[in-house]
């Protein structure tokens, strides 16, 4: 279990390091951020003790977000919902509606640019750095499903073979989401390469 | 609408809302590649806040940029920053 994380974790870490102190780096660690999050949400015993302060700081950021764009959707004339939820150690920010492509762009670039600012926001408020996820129609949960079929059919292709399977390049989130479904077939996975050729590859279960 | 938005996103992530003003120019003279007259939006700040704006490595101008042209459906609106103390 751990061995299909840690890598990922590992890479993760060093990219705010090597930026420390600096609001703007917020955005060099966009890519690096989901997988520690959701490393983390794996074991969310350890963050229990201080986890109602948590919670409520990132619901306080899940606030100072929604006002933030919720004032973008009305100068811009756009109609959507926002919902708000903390997932694991993390704010999760979602508008919901139709119509709602312009904000996401051309593989998702807008929606990036706006979490981006959106962090930073948060951050010119709270003084503190900001992983918020935001998700914009519904891209990243689809962007997940498909990452997730994708990764089944290469673990059910591993599993007939018993051979290694190399998927292609992928961003840390989305190899995160192929780790995860990986596992949850008792298969094992590493990420190979790097960046921005990283790739995930199945492993038959040792 | 596109220059209240800018304003809008822009004060949200400064120290200083109230020193943020954006308005629209038409520039002339520009590279024909754009198609000769595009719109451009300067963005003026408080000097404290420049840096904050363009971000590290200009990423927080280009995310600027990326969500401007997609409400504006155009690809040659220009973003100028300056702070506030220039031109006056």
């Amino acid at each position: 279990m751990n061995e299909t994380t840690e890598p990922e974790a590992l890479s993760a870490e060093t990219v705010p390091a090597a930026a420390e102190g600096n609001a703007e780096t917020a955005a060099a660690g966009v890519d690096a951020h989901p997988e520690t999050a959701a490393a983390g949400a794996e074991t969310p015993g350890e963050a229990a003790p201080a986890g109602s302060d948590r919670v409520k700081r990132l619901e306080a950021e899940g606030d100072i977000a929604a006002d933030y764009l919720e004032e973008l959707l009305d100068i811009a004339d756009l109609d959507g919902d926002l919902d708000m939820d903390v997932e694991g150690d993390r704010a999760a920010v979602s508008i919901v509606g139709d119509g709602l492509d312009v904000l996401v762009g051309a593989d998702g670039e807008v929606l990036e640019a706006l979490q981006e600012l959106t962090r930073l926001a948060v951050f010119t408020q709270t003084g503190q750095r900001s992983r918020l996820m935001l998700d914009i129609g519904g891209y990243r949960q689809d962007l997940r499903k498909n990452l997730v079929a994708l990764a089944r059919e290469a673990g059910e292709e591993v599993q007939e073979t018993g051979e290694a399977v190399k998927l292609s390049p992928m961003t840390p989130f989305e190899r995160k989401v192929v780790h995860d479904a990986v596992a949850e077939m008792g298969l094992t996975s590493e990420s190979d390469g790097l960046e921005p050729t990283r790739c995930v590859v199945v492993h038959p279960a040792r | 609408m596109l220059t209240e938005t800018l304003e809008h996103l822009v004060r949200g992530i400064v120290d200083h809302p109230d020193d943020v003003t954006v308005r629209p120019r038409v520039q002339r003279n520009r590279n024909p590649r754009f198609g000769g007259r595009g719109e451009t939006l300067e963005v003026r700040v408080n000097p404290d806040d420049l840096g904050r704006v363009i971000g590290r490595a200009g990423r927080t101008a280009t995310a600027l940029r990326t969500v401007l042209q997609a409400l504006s459906g155009k690809d040659n609106l220009r973003i100028d920053f300056v702070d506030v103390d220039r031109h006056r």
